[in-house]
């Protein structure tokens, strides 16, 4: 009787922690390593859009990260370093598009962590082969790693840009998604928190 | 253990050491040469690692309903679906021989000599099972709530992963530091909870294994469901057993009670190895009274 006890109970305790970690991860997703998804074109993002085309419905917002708002270990082990991050980038004009892509008013190092299925100059940070219409760079794995100066720690608004992602042929901007990390401010991001 | 004993022991189960050395090898990036074979095989051209073949995410999309997902990543789905079926028809041996991550927390908590009483251990395998399976079911209800996008609850699959801590440490260990310069805090609770509370501070370091990984839960189901139509399982003859414990003192599992439990065993065969009186054996088939390691318990 008591071992039937004990096995109910060991299983209702892992549920719980198991449920609880998801409530925990719910809201670190929203401050750390965000993931957000990116449509081309889709013009300056400055508020919650939800575009359609072949693949999924793909939702993008301006990216508000509040590095207050992340959780305890972080904020106590490697508060100086964020990242964001991309599975998704999505063609959904009428033409092919080789894509370049840049981080604006960046003034502190950044680091681009690039994987894809898709032939990629690290140097201009481009797509080299264009992206079919309908079509998403396959494998894709991008990690833009913020190095933040301490002194920036302090600040209220310690980066206030963006992402561009324009044809690298003729230079057109496609899509701008703003990118701001703040102190204290409530967060706002484009997508779900998960892999692929 | 002593000195001698574990040196007998090194040598009995040689093979297993050196298979979780090649798991390294043909899963881990940099070389992760396997995935680098399929790759190069399908005309990938993206940098392998140990996250590119991700076997937990394919399980999170079936159980959120993305299943469109198995489709587009289909190297991650044939991974999981090969491990899957090895379970069913050799048992977890992915998980005993190959995984690098439950490998390297045994090995960890092997070579660490921490007294026992300082290391956590549940002796009884029916409330092990019960641990394993309470956090399966937490994983399929917050996958399925993510799936119906129930904004309290966020996935835990990439946000609490060891192979993405795993495969930074790697990283960081032949050059690339860029890579254990970042971390957030669902990797910086991993690494310490695989590789301390679950790895060198739990009896024989498979903690994590047992405890929270949705993949090891879903191949020891499928695996006693093997076991029961008499696909390759560890077998344990009573009549022959002393009652001597040394099985149950080398079990990374803690699989082995006064039966072995299906659900937890990986057939690593550290018992067969290990056990004075050889009560235990592998075998394929159902058996009869007759076969010398017969009484199959289980």
């Amino acid at each position: 009787m008591r071992s039937r006890t004990l096995i109910i109970l060991a299983f209702i305790i892992m549920f719980c922690i198991t449920i609880y970690s998801g409530v925990y991860a719910n809201s670190l997703s929203k401050a750390e390593i965000v993931h957000f998804w990116v449509a081309v074109p889709a013009g300056n993002v400055t508020e919650p859009i939800t575009l359609r085309g072949a693949g999924p419905p793909i939702n993008m917002a301006p990216i508000i990260i509040d590095l207050d708002a992340r959780g305890l270990p972080k904020n106590l082990l490697n508060p100086n370093i964020e990242a964001i991050s991309t599975h998704w980038i999505y063609n959904l004009d009428k033409r092919p598009h080789k894509l370049g892509l840049d981080l604006l008013n960046v003034t502190f190092p950044v680091e681009w962590e690039v994987s894809a299925d898709w032939p990629y100059d690290p140097a201009t940070h481009t797509f080299t082969k264009p992206l079919p219409p309908g079509q998403r760079i396959p494998n894709l794995s991008i990690d833009w790693i913020f190095k933040i100066p301490a002194y920036y720690m302090d600040e209220q608004v310690i980066y206030d840009g963006g992402l561009l992602v324009f044809d690298a042929d003729s230079g057109q901007p496609l899509t701008f998604i703003p990118i701001k990390f703040v102190r204290g401010e409530i967060s706002s991001v484009g997508g779900t928190g998960s892999c692929h | 253990m002593s000195l001698e004993r574990k040196k007998q022991a090194l040598f009995k189960n040689k093979y297993r050491y050196l298979s979780w050395i090649i798991g390294f090898f043909i899963f881990v990036g940099p070389f992760a040469l396997l995935t680098r074979l399929v790759y190069f095989a399908i005309g990938n051209i993206s940098t392998p690692d140990l996250h590119t073949i991700c076997m937990r995410m394919p399980l999170d999309w079936v159980f959120s309903g993305r299943l469109y997902n198995l489709l587009g990543q289909p190297v991650m789905t044939g991974f999981t679906v090969s491990v899957l079926i090895t379970a069913l028809l050799a048992g977890p041996v992915f998980c005993g021989w190959l995984c690098p991550v439950g490998a390297v927390s045994e090995a960890f908590s092997r070579a660490v000599p921490l007294p026992k009483k300082f290391r956590f251990h549940v002796k009884d395998p029916s409330i092990a099972r019960s641990l394993r399976f309470g956090f399966l079911t937490g994983f399929i209800l917050v996958s399925i709530l993510v799936g119906l996008r129930y904004t309290y609850v966020g996935g835990i699959c990439c946000r609490y992963c060891p192979a993405s801590v795993l495969q930074n440490l790697a990283d960081g260990l032949f050059g690339n530091t860029l890579a254990i310069e970042y971390w957030h805090t669902g990797s910086i609770l991993v690494l310490i909870f695989w590789l301390l509370v679950c790895g060198i501070f739990t009896f024989n370091g498979r903690g994590w294994c047992i405890l929270f990984c949705p993949l090891g839960a879903v191949s020891g189901l499928i695996h006693a469901i093997g076991a029961k139509l008499g696909f390759y399982r560890t077998v344990k003859n009573k009549g022959t057993c002393k009652n001597c414990g040394s099985c149950s003192d080398v079990c990374p599992m803690w699989a082995i009670g006064s039966d072995i439990e299906r659900t937890l065993c990986i057939n690593c065969k550290e018992c067969v190895n290990r056990c004075p009186s050889r009560a235990f054996g592998m075998v394929w088939g159902r058996l009869k009274e007759s076969d010398p390691i017969g009484n199959e318990s289980s």
